[in-house]
Parts: C-alpha cells; structure tokens; sequence
C-alpha cells in the first residue's frame, strides 16, 4: 500500500517538476523576459509588449509543447522496446523507423540533385518534411509489421530491425554523396533535430498521432509485466506473443515514427529514460513505469531544451547533440553507480 | 488409486517438428495418465525429446499424430487464456527482472485470471499468500529477486506457478544447479503440494535418487521406444530403470537402489552386520578389488571393527580404507 503511495507521490512531484521546467524553458531564449511579465502574461492572457507576446506565444509555448509530447514518446516506446525484448539497451531507433523516417526526408531534400529533378521546388517546408519523413517511417514499419507478423523468435526481429536501420542509412549516404552542399545543410540541419518547427496546428496532429500510438500499450499494459519473466513465461501466463509483438511494433513505429517527423531524429531519450524511471521509481511494475517514463521523459526533453538556448546567447545548439551530451554521461553514471545489468 | 481424477491424457502420440512437408519426428508411441494429486518425474537422457513432450502437453509445439487430452477434451480447443489456467510451468531459463520482488512475481501468476489492467482482486491476493505460505517463502515476501539464492529463487518460482492455480503443474529441472538439501526440499515441497493441493505435478529430473524417493509416478523416456509408466519402486523390480542406461557401463542395482558400474559378481566373501555390506562393497569396487579370490572374507563385526581373512592371515582392522589398504598392499 505504501508502495503505490510513494509512486503516486513521486508522480505527482513529477507533473510539478515538468511545471517548474515548463516556466524555465519558456523564460529562456535570444530576447530576455522578465519571469514575472511570463508569468502575468500567462495568468491574464496580456503581455505589456506585443513582441513579447509573439515570442511566448508562437515561439516558445509550442516549442515547450513539442518537448514535452517528444519526450513521452520517445521514453514510452523506449519501455516497451526494453522490456519486450529484454534488453537493457534497446531504444526506439533499433526497429529502423527512424532511419526510414531519415530516408524519407533525405530523398525529398537531397534526390532532387542526385536523380537531377526538383520535388518540391527550392524551399522546403515543414509539412513537406513532416510528410516525407512520416512516409519514410510508415514504410519501414510495414515492413517492420511484416516481419514481426512472420518471424518467430524477437531477436530476429531485432537484428532485422537493425539491418533495416543499416541499410537505410546507407542510402541516405549515397545520397548525401550526390547531392549539393545546400541540400546536404539542409539535411544536417534537420538529422540535429529541432523541437522548435512546430506551430499549434501541427502540435494538433503530432498530439493525435501519438495517442494513437500509446492505445496499443494501454490495451496491452498487463502483458508487459508477464513479459518480465521472459516470452515463455508470458506464454504460459495467456499472453498472446504474436499479438504483443506486432502491436509493439506498431505502437513504437507511430510513436517513434511521428517524432523522429516532426522533431527530427532526438538520441538518447528513448534509451536513458526508462533506465531513470526504473531507479527513480524502484519498480518494475509497468503500471508505474509507463506514466513514470512518461513524465521523466518530457522534463528531462524539457531541461535539455533549456540548455541548448543558452539565456543571453542568440545561438541555439542542436537538441540531439544536447539530449547526447547530457544522456550520455548521465547513463555512464547510472551504469557504474549500480549493478546495471541485475537492475533492469 | 483408480478413483485420482485424470488431468491430462495421451495416446500414441507422435512427436516431432514440421517444416513445410518435411517431418522430423522425435518420438513415438508416447503413452501416458496424468492424475491429480500425483507427483510424477520424467526421466531420460539428453536429446530424447522431453522438451519436445513438455511443449506437446503444454500447447506450444502441437503432436504430428495424436491429441493430448486436457480434462478430456483435446488441448488444440483451449485457447491460451484458458490454457494458462489450467497448467502453469516452472522452466529452467533464469528471470532477470530484479527490481521484481517476491509477492510481486508469485502476484504475477495471477495474470490469466485478472482484468486488463491486472490489479489483484482480495480474492487473487488470498491465492498468492497462500502460495507463498505453502512454499515456506513469507520471509523473503518483499527481497528483490537479486537477493534470492538459487534455492530460494526455485521456491518462489514454484509458489508463482502455484498462484496461477492450474490443476496441473510443469517443471523443467528444478533442481538443476541446486545444492544437495535444497533439491531434496525442492523435490518434497513439490511431493507436498501434489498432495495437499490436489495438483498433478510432472517434473523433468536428471536427480534419479531424489527421484525414487519422491514421485509417484516414472515417466522413462528412452530413443525409439514407447513411454514406460509405473510406480518408480515396480520399474526398480521390474528392472525398467536400467532402460535410463543403455550403455554397457552402468546399471541400476536393486540392493545398492542407486546407479553402478558394471563388473562381474563380487568374489570377495563379505559377511557380518548386512545393512553395511554396500558400502564395503562400494570401496571394494572403487579399489578395483571385488574380484580377487574367493579364499578372502571380510567380516563386518561393526562400524569400527572388521576382521579380514586375506591369503592365509587374519587382520583386525577399524575401518574400511584399512581393510582396503591391507588388500593393496598384500594382493599386489
């Protein structure tokens, strides 16, 4: 009883934290803002200057926003990757479907000059990524979904998952071999993601995507916790292998998929956040561990935000480089700090 | 005997693997009764196909010929669901969830009866108590499983098999990598649970000794021939058990009731307190001296005291490695 007590508690501190980080990220940027305008322009709706409103508004709420369901996708899809195939180090990007994401957003960047015709004339815009990208990670997935369908055993799937992401990047460097300088900017650019391309009306549609893609762990939630003791010991507990597998693989093929469209590919978050929530939360009990991934991961996507637009610098560092600096470090500390592999 | 409800039921079965149009079969003419309240222990070499008869009765790898009858009615018509209420196993591969702690993983084999979300219900949290209660494990009710011993570990692991409540229980070496007194608790706790609860309980052993003294039931299974079922004590008189070494090496003997090499009959006249009689016969043979004349006796007046009668002269000796080191030193 006193378990579920101090898992609600710690929840509960979390939602504060991420309201605490929320001020923070917005409060940070290029162009100072008093806190306390922030926060009167939130509570009242009025800023005392209307470029100030334009940058809250337009800018850095909706960038908050893209953290926030960034981070609980990939942390979420993280979970069911590790516990699924009972592996510490899988993350969302072992399937490939960000790699298919990649390859979508390659071909309508650099094909252009490399099969010498023009896609989408010389700007590319947001939705034209988000689309390309979403492409890319659907036919992956399919793929993907076909061969967990197939395939009996989970380590094949992901070693296939593996050479799918191998093969694709290969084709995105052949690609970038052939392309210009300008595209091959422009594709760096996106491959260092950014939670800052959004605006509300595709916040809308990435919120939606990713509902969809959690409904498949809701429906599922108890046999993540079978699978605990293993595939066979699920099995004899009624869980339905086959079935779990393939909606596994579709739940982190649109969570994963979608955010890797819309933010670009974001290292780490997937990995290193089921790992806190599990030291964190001291449980293995996916009841607690999904909303607790969830909530570490969109305050820990937050806190990078944060850091990467450095307050009084007009530079922003690229959010996958900063989710990589502080993860990886931070991983290396979990790791030594405990016994790594008998905790998970 | 008659009047124990059968569980489970085979006839003919055949086993193997299908690949497309190619069979490769494993096993034939497997036979068998499983019985509530029976603990039986299948025993047979590496490679026979007991994994390939344990996946058989337990769903995952259907026979090529034949139906395994689960309460009467063929295993194929339950789905998994049902199926994991009916029969829950204890396997050999090693859980690595550590930040697991014991109640939450006996809670765990509650899984097919609960709802989705799998919360216990008062009723659910009564079964795992009581498992946990019957296997002597309410100490260890809220370690991690990374503090657990291998002993403790197996417990546990039969308690979680115990709370999933089937009518029938699998377990796949048990008392593989377990210390002496441990697999014998294994072995009883199982032999106790098959009575008090009314359970069928089949276990894969290797550990013939423990064995005999446990089960009910013997299943061998041996290389191109039928399933022998029968009480371990008929299969010993009926020298069945010799069927689990065909090699000419070793056989199984009544009077020692363990595995020994073979040799031709002891020459070696040993007399005196009987019951002790095996154990010089077992350094004898250790020594490579059963067969020396028949001119030579030993006498076994007591645990301390044993007189030998070897080429003409009489020994007092006060053990067994004496008489034995008299031999050497005067027979070669």
């Amino acid at each position: 009883m006193d378990k579920s007590l101090s898992s609600t508690l710690l929840i509960l501190s979390g939602l504060l934290l991420i309201a605490v980080l929320f001020l923070l990220n917005i409060s940070i940027g290029s162009v100072f803002i008093p806190m306390d305008e922030i926060f009167k322009g939130i509570w009242s709706g009025e800023f005392s200057r209307s470029s100030w409103e334009t940058i809250i508004k337009t800018y850095r709420i909706p960038k908050a926003y893209t953290a926030i369901l960034a981070g609980i996708g990939l942390s979420i899809s993280g979970l069911q990757m590790q516990t699924f195939f009972r592996n510490p180090l899988a993350g969302p990007f072992v399937l490939g479907i960000s790699s298919g994401a990649g390859l979508g957003v390659a071909i309508m960047v650099m094909a252009g000059s490399a099969f010498g015709l023009t896609l989408f004339g010389s700007g590319v815009g947001v939705w034209a990524t988000i689309i390309s990208a979403t492409v890319g990670a659907i036919s992956v997935l399919l793929l993907m979904s076909l061969t967990a369908w197939k395939v009996k055993d989970s380590m094949t799937l992901l070693i296939v998952g593996l050479m799918f992401g191998s093969a694709t990047s290969a084709i995105i460097s052949v690609l970038a071999y052939f392309s210009d300088a300008e595209q091959l900017k422009t594709f760096t650019i996106w491959s260092m993601g950014s939670l800052g391309s959004m605006d509300y009306s595709q916040l809308k549609v990435f919120l939606l995507t990713l509902i969809v893609g959690a409904i498949p762990i809701l429906i599922f939630l108890k046999s993540y916790n079978a699978m605990l003791l293993g595939e066979t010991y699920a099995e004899s507990m009624g869980v339905n292998i086959h079935r779990l597998r393939w909606a596994m693989v579709i739940s982190t093929g649109i969570l994963a998929g979608a955010t890797t469209a819309f933010c670009g590919p974001i290292a780490f978050i997937g990995i290193a956040v089921p790992h806190m929530a599990r030291l964190v939360f001291k449980t293995s009990d996916h009841r607690i561990l999904f909303p607790a991934s969830a909530i570490i991961g969109a305050a820990v996507l937050l806190l990078c935000d944060a850091i990467s637009q450095m307050p009084s610098s007009a530079q922003t560092l690229p959010i996958n480089s900063v989710t990589s600096l502080i993860g990886a470090p931070m991983v290396i500390w979990l790791i030594l700090r405990r016994n790594f592999s008998k905790e998970f | 005997m008659s009047d124990l409800k059968t569980i489970l039921k085979a006839n003919n079965l055949k086993l193997g693997y299908r690949k497309g149009p190619k069979e490769t079969v494993v096993a034939e003419n497997i036979s068998f009764e499983l019985k509530a309240g029976e603990l039986t222990c299948l025993l047979g070499p590496n490679g026979v196909g007991k994994s390939t008869l344990l996946k058989a009765i337990h769903g995952q790898n259907p026979p090529l010929e034949g139906d395994v009858l689960l309460e009467g009615k063929a295993l194929s018509s339950f789905d998994q669901r049902s199926l994991a209420r009916k029969i829950s196993v204890v396997l050999t591969e090693k859980i690595s969830s550590a930040n697991l702690t014991v109640g939450q993983l006996v809670g765990l084999g509650r899984t097919p009866h609960t709802g989705w979300l799998g919360r216990l219900s008062p009723a659910d949290k009564m079964i795992v108590e009581n498992a946990i209660s019957v296997t002597n494990t309410q100490y260890l009710h809220d370690r991690r499983l990374s503090e657990l011993s291998d002993g403790q570990l197996q417990k546990v692991m039969i308690a979680r098999a115990l709370a999933q409540d089937g009518e029938l229980m699998i377990l796949d070496e048990p008392t593989a990598h377990l210390d002496l007194v441990n697999r014998y608790e294994v072995m009883h706790l199982l032999r106790e649970i098959a009575q008090r609860q009314n359970k069928a309980i089949l276990v894969v052993t290797h550990d013939l000794d423990i064995a005999i003294d446990t089960a009910d039931q013997f299943w061998i299974m041996q290389c191109g021939a039928p399933l022998s079922t029968g009480s371990p004590e008929d299969l010993i008189l009926k020298n069945k058990i010799n069927l689990l070494l065909p090699s000419a090496i070793l056989q199984f003997s009544k009077e020692l009731g363990k595995v020994e090499p073979i040799v031709d009959r002891i020459t070696v006249v040993i007399d005196g307190v009987m019951e002790l009689r095996k154990w010089v016969i077992l350094a004898l043979r250790k020594a490579n001296l059963e067969r020396l004349d028949s001119s030579t006796k030993i006498i076994i007046n007591s645990e301390e005291d044993f007189t030998l009668d070897h080429q003409g002269h009489i020994y007092q000796l006060n053990s067994i490695s004496e008489v034995i080191q008299k031999l050497k030193k005067s027979g070669l």
